[in-house]
């Protein structure tokens, strides 16, 4: 073991790695929250075709593996363009698009599928007499939803999104695939010149498990404050 | 004044309701008694439009809507001036007693803050939880909960109160509170129609009881009619197989205090 590679450069690399995980992973989240509560109303409330459309995509966005999507993405969808470009003689290039862009679009996409489910699910398990008794003291369906359905079905939602959250955070892990330089990315570069890979993963592995627990306590905190409703001890 | 005429409706190729009709006074209290099945839940429901009737005619005061082909703007309306019972309380989850109470106020009928949480306070104390008002319903006994429904029912101020079996749901020793609370708002004066199992409120508080089975209205009267001289034979067995049971509950209830007694001797 190479303790000292451990403990300096590929600390140090790791760390300058951290922002770059964790801004593919917010803007993704940020981008796929409310997308995928849209899509779980639309699903819920079963709106003729959009429903079926969003559970056929689901489906695939759940069921293929996401390296899979993500070079079909990076690679094919360039090239897809880059066809229509020389065609319509177009001043712009396709492959200087920024891999970021790609792992936003692959990242947000993937956990959509994921969310969307999350979603639906909370929004059934509210109970129907929640929502007859808003209507019964004189609510519409949309103030009924709003306040009463909603808040109720975010709260229970809260542990899952903090699953699929940590998930997105692993995965990010792939976009060094894209030449991006992430926690992963640069360890393994500093790892490059003196071969030091065990060492390499040990790190990464580290510093992954505290930023997840990390993670994990706030999310616990949130959820906590959130559900006192709940919480609360019989009288 | 609340009429209700020629309610039907089926689910599937089910018929629960054959065509009901129902009419009460302000200050009256209706008692729908019958056997499970016979519809009694599905008339409230469809009178809050929390089920679409297949045909009939509902009028409140002045207002009167096919209960088919009613607008959601008319059924809007119509709820504001009905309150409703839940049989499993309802309560919202995630308010506390005086938000349920108050919710109906601010958010339907847009009345300011103030004047809504002084309404919402005063009948909570009429139901005798003036020392919860800041619980959620998951620290409340079933009783409470049940008080806080009516509470949110009556602060409404509605002509009418359905009442969904609101005891069903409760602990037996937790029933008397809750019908006592009916009690005194029957004696208030409040208009109710109340779907119910409990013999004695039936007795005690109904201006008119009706005995309903298989969708159709069998039998209805005054209380002391319906009771004491019951003109149809499907509801002198109900009524008897009711006593039965209330009589065996009963038996029941005392054995089971005579073993906690002795339980607690050993």
């Amino acid at each position: 073991m190479n303790w000292e590679f451990i403990f300096k450069d590929g600390l140090i690399a790791g760390i300058q790695g951290i922002p770059v995980s964790l801004f593919v992973t917010f803007v993704s989240m940020l981008i796929a929250l409310p997308l995928s509560f849209l899509c779980a109303m639309g699903r819920f409330k079963r709106v003729p075709v959009l429903s079926q459309l969003i559970t056929v995509i689901g489906s695939f966005l759940r069921g293929t593996p996401l390296v899979v999507q993500l070079f079909i993405v990076y690679s094919g969808f360039p090239s897809l363009l880059n066809v229509l470009v020389q065609r319509n003689g177009w001043d712009f290039d396709p492959f200087g698009i920024s891999p970021y862009v790609f792992a936003f679009v692959v990242f947000s996409l993937n956990v959509l599928g994921t969310l969307t489910e999350v979603f639906r699910s909370s929004l059934s398990a509210v109970g129907k007499e929640q929502t007859e008794a808003a209507l019964s003291v004189g609510l519409n369906h949309f103030q009924t939803n709003c306040l009463i359905v909603i808040p109720q079905a975010l709260v229970s939602a809260i542990p899952n999104i903090c699953n699929e959250f940590l998930n997105l955070f692993k995965s990010t892990s792939l976009v060094y695939m894209m030449t991006i330089q992430d926690i992963l990315g640069k360890v393994r570069l500093v790892a490059a010149e003196g071969y030091d890979y065990t060492e390499a993963y040990v790190v990464i592995a580290v510093i992954y498990f505290v930023l997840g627990f990390t993670m994990e306590k706030l999310f616990q905190r949130m959820e906590g404050n959130l559900k006192t409703y709940k919480a609360a001890p019989q009288v | 004044m609340i009429a209700v005429k020629n309610i039907k409706k089926s689910f599937g190729s089910n018929q629960v309701l054959k065509g009901i009709d129902l009419s009460l006074e302000k200050g009256d209290v209706v008692v729908i008694l019958g056997p499970s099945g016979s519809g009694k839940t599905t008339i409230l429901r469809c009178i809050n439009f929390l089920e679409r009737a297949d045909e009939g005619q509902l009028t409140i005061g002045d207002m009167q809507v096919d209960l088919k082909h009613a607008s959601s703007r008319e059924i809007l309306k119509l709820r504001k001036r009905t309150g409703f019972v839940f049989q499993n309380y309802a309560l919202f989850a995630n308010k506390t007693a005086l938000q349920n109470v108050m919710l109906g106020l601010t958010v339907a009928r847009k009345m300011p803050k103030a004047q809504a949480e002084k309404i919402a306070k005063a009948a909570l104390d009429r139901v005798g939880l003036s020392e919860r008002y800041d619980y959620y319903p998951s620290q409340l006994s079933g009783g409470q909960q049940q008080r806080v429904g009516i509470a949110r029912a009556v602060a409404l101020n509605p002509d009418v109160i359905l009442f969904d079996e609101p005891t069903s749901a409760l602990d037996p020793e937790l029933i008397g509170e809750v019908l006592g609370v009916m009690k005194q708002l029957a004696h208030e004066g409040v208009t109710m129609i109340v779907v119910t199992h409990e013999m004695s409120f039936a007795r005690d508080v109904a201006t008119n009881v009706i005995f309903m089975d298989g969708g159709v209205i069998v039998e209805q009267g005054k209380p002391e009619e319906i009771f004491d001289n019951p003109k149809e034979e499907r509801t002198r067995q109900f009524l008897k197989r009711i006593l039965l049971e209330d009589e065996a509950e009963s038996q029941i209830a005392q054995a089971r205090e005579k073993a906690r007694e002795a339980q607690q001797i050993s």
